[in-house]
């Protein structure tokens, strides 16, 4: 050993040994930060795992869901179903990152309007076949939710539910007005002069009890404004998806009737912008007495009367505005799709079928407030017992949806905002659809 | 004429033209403890690297892409036109103002405050570490929650206009109405904020030596002159602290804005963290997202720097 290779005193040098306890650190180090390879879907047990991810934190659904329906469809078929549930707000977020980092759930559950955008990137199967399959008896039964979840005429979401957004009223506050509940208003003017009366102002002629609420916060106006220009015979965007239609004749007569419910000497409605439709039940406006009529979705209209049960509230049918047939914002609700990527696509069509099927269907939609999928469900005990239900069954012909475009979400958003400044009076309702159509037309351009 | 040779610096001929060797390398050693301190070291340094580095790095990359996260075909260059869209972006251009009147109207009045009130707590009377702790507890509770109470409170029937009912006063549409919603979302962020200014500005007021009152007061100097001239000098470097550490969250406003107004009405309460959520998570527009992102972080580099250079600036 010559003297350059002894080490100094008391020092000694980088040995192998600690090389190699560098290695297993940084080893250690990765795997406690999450960056070590695995996880996935692959990994959990071929086909026989099913990993699921529905929207939504409704408790009565995740009971239904985990302590019911995943048992017994794991106890037919074998198969081990891993069910997270997502709030509603992060779902996209979720499945974006999900997608991105490849480790997406083999089904996950998402609105209609998400669907274009799934399908452009190629990411969910195309169903149409699976469909195609079922019993002629199944289709027909699923008819009013099937177009829903289909982008360009091909089958991607098959809907859990349908949705839709009537008018729920105070019987009591009919009365005493002097109007009569049991004949409310079949058009949106009738509607109009009814709420007229139903308004009650304070000494300052500000507002206390309205007399008809739409929702008219973010989101929820562009879908006030479609049941409105549904009711008026007016569309969204042209057939083939490429142009925005919302700034016509039906547009204009829309919009100015949204905004003359809250602005100007007759207006009926307090607190533009406010959100009340997903305020709790006790808040809600007609339980507090704040409102004698407003747009509801059922579940909620269910827990409205609940909290209310004094009270006499009904439900009126879709109304028109002149010139149109009856409509209002509905049809598909959220739906089940399945990952383009799932190493078990037929265990997971397994699943979307089971919950399809007739029992499972009417129980889910029972344990969710929601309207039945299945027409045949208009004779189950659920809709038979509830007069919310019945109604919205009876009326799923009426309901119209947005389009499931690429892009939509954009467009939505940008139709929002200019519904947003001619509701607050910055611009005219003619200026506002124009620029909003502008706008959507070069999404939907970019998209095309 | 003769001709000479320059040879570099440093080197040198040896006899008959051979040139030495080099002497032998020393093989660099770690000692023990250089070893065992870089093992410790690693775990951390990996986590700064992987979790904040590498994303702000892939951050800057994606800003001159155009990328959605449910594509396949990954990022596409597209150079600066994410940067240069933004020029002619008027949401974004809202944006930047919202989110600067945001800062300007929560931060002097945050910082003011929370100097009284250090100023108030930093005298011994009974109840004192009570009355501390009820100031700090608004800090301690998520910004998330803070802001689902304060919707509450400014709710047509909450606390605030049961207020104004109890003493005969219309209602308010506090976060309804664009001129009054981002001053009610202030008014939350201040309260939420004084606190843990006030404990910061405490301790640096207990690091001021008690000396340098002593010779104020011998000197005749009176409340407002030993404010002015021991006070504040000594607070500066906690002041400069707070500033800046304000600016950062504040031009970062995202949850109560979610919470409480979602950037309405008419956008008059859309910062910019807020907008990049939208284009990033609404549109899966990543590219321009990112791009917004640093635009902000730029931005929040620059008030910072301007800040703390307005006060220390002061102080030489």
């Amino acid at each position: 050993m010559d003297v350059h290779s002894l080490p100094p005193r008391g020092r000694r040098p980088f040995t192998r040994r600690a090389g190699s306890l560098l290695a297993l650190s940084a080893a250690a180090a990765l795997a406690l930060t999450g960056c070590a390879s695995g996880g996935g879907a692959a990994d959990d047990g071929g086909d026989k795992t099913l990993s699921v991810w529905l929207p939504g934190t409704n408790q009565a659904e995740i009971d239904l869901v985990t302590d019911t329906i995943v048992p017994a469809f794991e106890k037919e078929t074998g198969a081990t179903v891993e069910v997270t549930y997502v709030d509603w707000g992060d779902i996209s977020t979720k499945l974006n990152s999900a997608f991105a980092a490849g480790t997406a759930p083999d089904i996950f559950g998402h609105g209609p309007a998400a669907t274009a955008d799934f399908v452009v990137n190629d990411r969910i199967l195309d169903l149409d076949d699976r469909v195609a399959a079922m019993s002629a008896e199944d289709r027909d039964d699923l008819a009013a939710a099937l177009p829903g979840g289909q982008v360009d005429g091909v089958q991607y979401l098959m809907p859990l539910s349908l949705q839709g957004y009537l008018v729920m009223y105070d019987a009591d506050a009919f009365t005493a007005a002097g109007l009569d509940p049991d004949s409310p208003p079949t058009t949106w003017g009738e509607l109009k002069t009814d709420a007229d009366a139903l308004t009650e102002r304070d000494g300052s002629g500000t507002i206390t009890r309205s007399g008809f609420l739409a929702p008219s916060q973010a989101i929820a106006r562009q879908q006030s404004f479609a049941t409105f220009l549904f009711g008026a015979g007016g569309s969204l965007v042209n057939d083939e998806g490429t142009k925005a239609t919302f700034a016509s004749s039906e547009g204009v007569e829309a919009l100015d009737f949204f905004t003359s419910l809250y602005t100007g000497d007759d207006a009926v409605s307090a607190n533009l912008g406010e959100d009340y439709l997903n305020a709790p039940a006790a808040q809600q406006p007609l339980v507090q007495g704040t409102a004698a009529m407003t747009i509801q979705a059922p579940s909620m209209m269910q827990q409205i009367v609940d909290a209310a049960p004094d009270r006499d509230l009904r439900v009126m049918p879709a109304l028109s505005l002149e010139g149109g047939d009856p409509a209002a914002f509905g049809g598909a609700g959220p739906g089940l799709m399945i990952n383009a990527d799932s190493e078990a696509p037929d265990l997971a069509w397994s699943f979307i079928e089971y919950m399809l099927s007739p029992e499972v269907s009417t129980e889910y939609t029972q344990g969710t407030g929601t309207i039945p999928v299945r027409a045949s469900a208009a004779d189950s005990d659920y809709a038979k017992n509830s007069p919310i239900i019945s109604t919205f069954l009876e009326q799923s012909g009426n309901l119209q949806t947005n389009p499931n475009v690429v892009g939509w979400v954009q467009v939505r958003d940008a139709l929002d905002k200019q519904l947003e400044r001619a509701l607050n009076g910055v611009a005219g309702s003619q200026e506002a659809l124009d620029a909003a159509a502008a706008e959507a037309d070069k999404i939907l351009a970019a998209n095309g | 004429m003769t001709s000479a040779t320059i040879a570099p610096p440093g080197a040198t001929s040896a006899p008959g033209g051979a040139t030495p060797p080099p002497p032998p390398r020393r093989r660099r050693r770690w000692s023990r403890s250089a070893i065992f301190g870089l093992v410790f070291v690693l775990p951390a340094a990996l986590y700064v690297l992987i979790f904040q580095l590498v994303p702000v790095v892939y951050g800057l990359i994606l800003s001159f892409t155009t990328y959605s996260p449910l594509s396949r075909s990954g990022p596409e260059f597209t150079g600066v036109d994410n940067y240069t869209d933004l020029l002619g972006d008027a949401d974004f251009g809202n944006a930047l103002l919202v989110t600067g009147r945001y800062v300007l109207q929560v931060l002097p009045i945050t910082v003011v405050l929370a100097l009284g009130l250090a100023l108030l707590v930093n005298r011994p009377f009974k109840g004192v570490g009570l009355f501390r702790s009820a100031l700090y507890v608004p800090h301690i509770v998520s910004l998330t929650a803070v802001s689902m109470v304060w919707l509450w409170m400014y709710s047509q029937t909450g606390l605030f206009n049961e207020i104004l009912g109890f003493f005969g006063a219309p209602a308010q549409s506090w976060l309804l109405d664009s001129d009054s919603a981002l001053n009610a979302v202030s008014a939350m962020r201040i309260w939420k904020a004084l606190g843990s200014n006030m404990v910061l500005l405490l301790a640096g007021l207990q690091s001021i030596p008690k000396d340098l009152y002593e010779a104020a007061r011998v000197d005749g100097a009176g409340r407002w002159a030993t404010f002015r001239y021991v006070t504040l000098p000594g607070l500066r470097p906690m002041l400069v602290y707070v500033v800046a550490m304000d600016i950062i969250y504040l031009a970062q406003g995202f949850a109560e804005i979610y919470v409480l107004t979602q950037g309405g009405p008419l956008g008059s309460t859309t910062t910019v963290n807020y907008q990049i959520y939208t284009e990033a998570f609404q549109y899966n527009q990543m590219g321009s997202a990112s791009a917004m992102a640093f635009v902000l972080f730029a931005l929040i580099i620059g008030f910072s720097v301007l800040a703390v250079r307005g006060v220390m600036g002061r102080q030489k």
